[in-house]
């Protein structure tokens, strides 16, 4: 049985559109996170999913249930809030203990819930403490440990990690990836950080315009995006969108030529391309490499260079004036201003169509 | 939020309609009563003929209204500057963090909490020539005692004193609270500049408090031209009327005369007065600041 | 502070303290000393005479307790009334809230003098007049308190309301146990400032109790200087000035932060 199905999801803040025919299908103990852009709509869905937001259409179900008729607190779904939202009047302990009061469990069932969750989550000492008297990465744990004991079919994160500050958040994140194993429930993270989802999620759904753009596991939002909002968005630095012209040949594989002149073979099959229309060519970082003049296929003018210490991203633009985003070496010479060779690998080369349709380079057999 | 439907919306009048039920009836509806009631000649006890204006034509031909206006506007007048400019220099000079600074904060406003009864109590023998303070004063320094309460000169300005010891305190709170805001910075960029205190204070410092100088004038103002108690307790309003303002004209048109309508239509009067000259004040000053 | 300025306050803090110590003065010495040379207040012998004749039978003990009844009923009302209606305004969808938020706000403007007179033939009609509850209501409906609370209820995150409706909080739970409880500064700072403006109204129980077994405190003391002549002396007088003022100082001096806050806030609004 699937763990959440959202179908045909609609929703409307008064004139404005938030969520359009959203569908989803979750496996059980799945862990999905919500990709998109501020503004997309994540919340509104996760919001949605928990009941505190209403839906114009569609249906909600868990386990099989509808519950878009259920209050919140009856859905059997936990949430850990952006701000953690604990209650600040209210120790460590009270703040988890509170959901279960309110189901009126016993006693000493809400006991040996909490001293289990405090125990997993290493904040034992804290618990007669005021949610003021401790640190974010600590709050943090608290509203994690206050959604656990609840044992909800489904944990609901919206930014969890976005309040915390760098170190924090890598360790945190390493700790929801671990917790994840040991609750028996499926997750749905919202974040708007793409290493965020592709470390933690087993699928990615990429919101953006109010619909779902495409939901997959990481690497295959990477390397065969649906859309050219999809290849845009996922991978840093940005994949390079080229306008192209598709050159006649006799090879089953797309050949293009770039504004400046210089061509590409992809490995992308011609069949299924659309015959009429302006296709792009979307490369990323990696498949531009710097290369001295020999091996170049092109040359382009360096406008930033990015050093990262084990690898190099050189933001260049060709004679065209189209900008492109090159990888090269750590210890990288390109300085700003000159002038560099190019080779472009059409390898993993994506193409896509006016309408933002992506195709891709046959999956190897 | 959007979530409940209408069990949530019947949820959330019955919240509200406690204090909206008294509100009408206590606040609301007495109002509008007075509007009408007005229109009226009316006794305390529930006799009423219509009149139409009558009762404002009255008012506009009667000197001891005329009277008592002009006592509201002079101890309104008395009052409201003194009181701005004492309130703004103890503000300047206790806005610090020190102890005593505190403590003085404390005494300047402590009489403000005092009931007028208790202030008036306390100022008359301040002030009565038989037995008061000032007159031992005098009278050490082998003067005559002044009849403060019963010289028709010297009723108002006793009055306008007693009134500005009691009211000290919120104007230097709100001024203290205007102080807080002024940024660090502009003083230190003043002192870059190198202006003096003087330079400082009119430049930066008054030019700051602008907002909250406006809020203490518009409020003193409001509450002086409503001035009751102070008069009724300390001189009654005497001799004949001398220090008489128009709320205790009002108190007495209804309470010792018990004409009900004719009171109700001086305070509809004061009404509009003190929401005219609030609203003046206010468009005066946001005139000036964007010119 | 320049030396001048020093100065400068210590006079003023001097012609401020002066007519309280004077009060004091007064009220620690005996009537009949009094009535003879009123400059005998400043050398001994004192006594505290007069504050045993008020303890002993004078009406003030009953004031006292009138003004703690009605400054103390006022008080709950207010809190009740404005934290119910905060809570709604600031949180709860309804038909009409902005309409009626703006009808209480109107309120603001309007001033005591524009509203007492129909409310005294109000409450003669009621016949509430002489009463408690006639002395409590009149309080009880200033627009002040429902807005200072609505703004401190909207200053709570909402998403405490949602943690606690996930957590199966029913909307009385959430509002008693969540969001009252977060509420407590406002509430002190509410309570206080309506205790005090309580105790201190004059005019309303001035005209509603006309009998002196329900007069307040501040009423009592105005009939007791009007019959001056007739009363037993100057420094029995200026021991109830001091007696009446004890309860409101002693409030003051442990809730200053909170009344200082909200006159400032109740004049700002
Ligand atoms: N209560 C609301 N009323 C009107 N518009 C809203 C409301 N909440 C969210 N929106 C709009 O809905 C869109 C989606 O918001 P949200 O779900 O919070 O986006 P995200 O979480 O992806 O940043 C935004 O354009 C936002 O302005
Ligand atoms: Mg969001």
């Amino acid at each position: 049985m699937a763990s959440l199905e959202l179908i045909n999801i609609q929703k409307t803040y008064g004139a404005t559109a938030v969520l359009d025919d959203v569908s989803l299908r979750m496996e059980p103990r799945e862990f999905v996170a919500f990709l998109g852009p501020s503004g997309s709509g994540k919340s509104t869905l996760l919001r949605i999913i928990a009941g505190l937001e209403t839906l114009d259409s569609g249906e909600v179900r868990l386990e099989g249930r509808p519950i878009q008729q259920l209050a919140p607190g009856d859905r059997g779904v936990a949430m850990v809030f952006q701000h953690y939202a604990l209650y600040p009047h209210m120790t460590v302990w009270e703040n988890m203990a509170f959901g279960l009061r309110n189901a009126r469990m016993p006693k000493d069932e809400i006991a040996s819930r909490i001293a289990e969750a405090a125990r997993v989550l290493e904040i034992e000492e804290h618990l007669d403490k005021k949610p003021g008297q401790m640190s974010g990465g600590q709050r943090q744990r608290v509203a994690i440990g206050r959604a656990i004991v609840k044992q909800p079919k489904l944990f609901l994160l919206d930014e969890p990690l976005s309040n915390l500050d760098a170190a924090l958040r890598m360790r945190t994140r390493l700790e929801l990836a671990q917790l994840r194993h040991r609750v028996d429930a499926a997750v749905i993270m919202v974040t708007h950080d793409q290493a965020e989802a592709m470390t933690l999620a087993d699928r990615i759904v990429v919101i953006h315009d109010h619909k779902i753009q495409q939901a997959g596991p990481p690497m295959e939002i990477y390397s065969r995006p649906a859309n050219s909002f999809v290849a845009r968005f996922v991978g840093s630095p940005a994949m390079t969108l080229a306008p192209v012209q598709l050159l006649p040949a006799e090879s089953p594989f797309a050949s293009v030529r770039l504004g400046d002149g210089s061509e590409v073979e992809t490995r992308v099959p011609r069949s299924g391309l659309p015959a009429e229309g302006a296709l792009e060519l979307g490369l990323r970082p990696e498949s531009v490499r710097v290369a001295p003049a020999g091996a170049a296929s092109t040359v382009a003018r360096v406008e930033l260079v990015e050093r990262l210490g084990d690898r190099t991203f050189v933001y260049a633009r060709l004679s065209d004036g189209l900008s492109i985003t090159a990888e090269d070496e750590g210890n990288s010479r390109v300085r700003m201003g000159e002038t560099v060779g190019l080779r472009i690998d059409g390898t993993d080369a994506h193409l896509f169509a006016p309408d933002g349709a992506g195709y891709h380079a046959a999956p190897a057999a | 939020m959007s979530i409940g439907g209408r069990r949530a919306q019947l949820e959330g009048l019955a919240f509200v309609a406690p204090f909206l039920l008294l509100y009408a009836v206590i606040l609301i509806y007495p109002l509008v009563a007075g509007v009408v009631i007005s229109f009226h000649r009316a006794d305390l006890f529930g006799a009423r003929t219509f009149v139409g204006l009558e009762n404002y034509g009255r008012l506009i031909g009667d000197p001891v209204f005329h009277q008592a206006l002009i006592n509201t506007f002079k101890l309104t007048i008395l009052i409201v500057p003194p009181l701005t400019a004492i309130t703004l220099v103890l503000a300047l000079a206790l806005n610090k963090r020190s102890r005593s600074a505190a403590f003085f904060r404390g005494l300047f406003f402590s009489s403000s909490v005092l009931s007028v009864t208790i202030v008036t109590l306390i100022w008359r023998f301040i002030l009565t020539p038989d037995a008061g303070l000032v007159a031992e004063v005098l009278e050490a320094v082998g003067r005559e005692p002044i009849p403060f309460l019963s010289d028709p000169d010297l009723t108002i300005p006793a009055l306008a004193v007693t009134t500005v010891w009691w009211s000290l305190g919120l104007p230097m709170m709100l001024f203290l609270a205007g102080l807080q805001q002024i940024p660090e910075e502009i003083y230190e960029a003043a002192a870059l500049d190198r202006a003096g205190r003087w330079t400082t204070f009119w430049r930066v410092t008054l030019p700051s408090l602008r907002r909250t100088m406006l809020l203490v004038i518009m409020l003193q103002t409001a509450a002086q031209l409503q001035l009751f108690g102070q008069a009724q307790l300390l001189t009654a309003g005497g001799p004949s009327g001398a220090s008489r303002p128009v709320v205790l004209l009002i108190y007495e048109m209804s309470f010792a005369r018990w004409e009900l309508g004719y009171a109700t239509a001086a305070a509809e009067v004061l009404f509009m007065l003190v929401l005219t000259v609030t609203l003046i004040q206010y468009m005066t000053a946001s005139r000036r600041w964007e010119g | 502070m320049s030396l001048g300025a020093w100065i400068g306050v210590g006079i003023g803090a001097a012609i401020m303290a002066a007519p309280l110590l004077w009060t004091l003065l007064l009220s620690l010495k005996a009537n009949a000393e009094l009535m003879r040379d009123s400059g005998a207040a400043f050398s001994a012998p004192y006594t505290l005479e007069n504050y045993r004749s008020i303890l002993q039978g004078s009406s003030l003990v009953q004031w006292l307790l009138n003004s703690v009844i009605v400054s103390g009923g006022t008080t709950l009302g207010v809190l009740t009334l404005c934290s119910l209606a905060g809570y709604a305004f600031a949180r709860l969808e309804f038909p009409f809230r902005r309409t009626l938020f703006a009808f209480v706000l109107l309120g603001l403007a309007i001033p005591e003098q524009a509203v007492i007179l129909p409310q005294h033939q109000l409450f003669a009609q009621l016949g509430l007049h002489n009463s408690y509850p006639g002395l409590i209501l009149p309080g009880l409906v200033g627009p002040f308190g429902v807005f200072f609370m609505t703004q401190y209820f909207k200053a709570i995150p909402k998403e405490l309301d949602e943690a606690a409706m996930l957590d199966g909080a029913s909307r009385f739970t959430l509002f008693w146990k969540v969001l009252l409880p977060l509420t407590l500064p406002a509430q002190a700072t509410l309570g206080v400032f309506t205790f005090l403006a309580s105790w201190n109204s004059y005019w309303w129980p001035l005209i509603s109790a006309t009998r002196s077994e329900m007069f307040t405190l501040t009423v009592g003391l105005a009939s007791a200087q009007m019959n001056y002549a007739q009363t037993s002396g100057l420094g029995f007088l200026m021991a109830q000035a001091v007696f009446a003022s004890l309860p409101i100082l002693i409030v003051y001096i442990i809730f200053q932060k909170q009344i200082v806050r909200a006159m400032a806030g109740a004049s700002v609004r």
